[in-house]
């Protein structure tokens, strides 16, 4: 699973059946530990009831076309959770070395 | 199956059913020099603490670290084994 923010919602009128219903959500990852990697955008399920702007946790694969019920959903990412605030364990994030204090942290996360 | 470093926790109150109650952690994946820069959200069932190693499984095995033989639960990385210690290479 991998943290992401919702940046907008994709509609469509011609669609396979089984999304039919389907609440489609725009999600760019978030790299802060890793600004240099460059990530596309994930269309994503939704089923939680994110709304643009919030940080969630997205699910990649199988798992997320099980949980639709159905092993014929063309899906392969759907979201798990919408994130309240992320906790980083500063020390253990130093041993790391990916520097989170010297780079702008995402406004609800925490250090420790 | 990956190895990594617990780095942090991600708190979340609205989750898919099969979800709640359960941790989310932070996990810095290892790699052969050091740490590769990538961060994955793994489902922690075995209380893995700050700065522990850890064995992170992937995929649809990951759900069989929750409930053997399950499909329904959405989780794609959770938490198999803490690491006591590791070989150094």
């Amino acid at each position: 699973m991998i943290l992401g923010r919702v940046i907008g919602q994709v509609w469509g009128t011609k669609k396979n059946p089984y999304l039919q219903g389907r609440k489609l959500l725009l999600v760019r990852p978030l790299t802060w530990y890793n600004p240099d990697v460059d990530t596309g955008h994930i269309v994503c399920v939704d089923r939680v009831g994110a709304q643009v702007g919030e940080d969630v946790v997205i699910c990649l694969g199988s798992p997320a076309r099980w949980n639709l019920g159905d092993t014929r959903n063309p899906v392969d990412a759907a979201i798990a959770a919408i994130v309240d605030n992320v906790e980083i364990y500063e020390d253990a994030a130093r041993d790391v070395g990916f520097g989170f204090a010297q780079r702008r942290k995402p406004q609800d996360m925490v250090t420790r | 199956m990956i190895q990594g470093q617990v780095i942090g926790e991600v708190w979340a109150t609205k989750k898919m059913g099969h979800l709640q109650g359960q941790k989310l952690i932070l996990v810095a994946q290892r790699e052969k020099a050091g740490f590769a820069g990538r961060v994955i959200v793994a489902m922690d069932s075995m209380d893995a603490r700050e700065g522990d190693e850890v064995v992170v499984s992937f995929g649809s095995g990951a759900r069989n670290v929750f409930m053997p033989g399950s499909r329904t639960i959405l989780v794609d990385a959770a938490i198999s084994q803490i690491i006591d210690r590791r070989p150094v290479i």
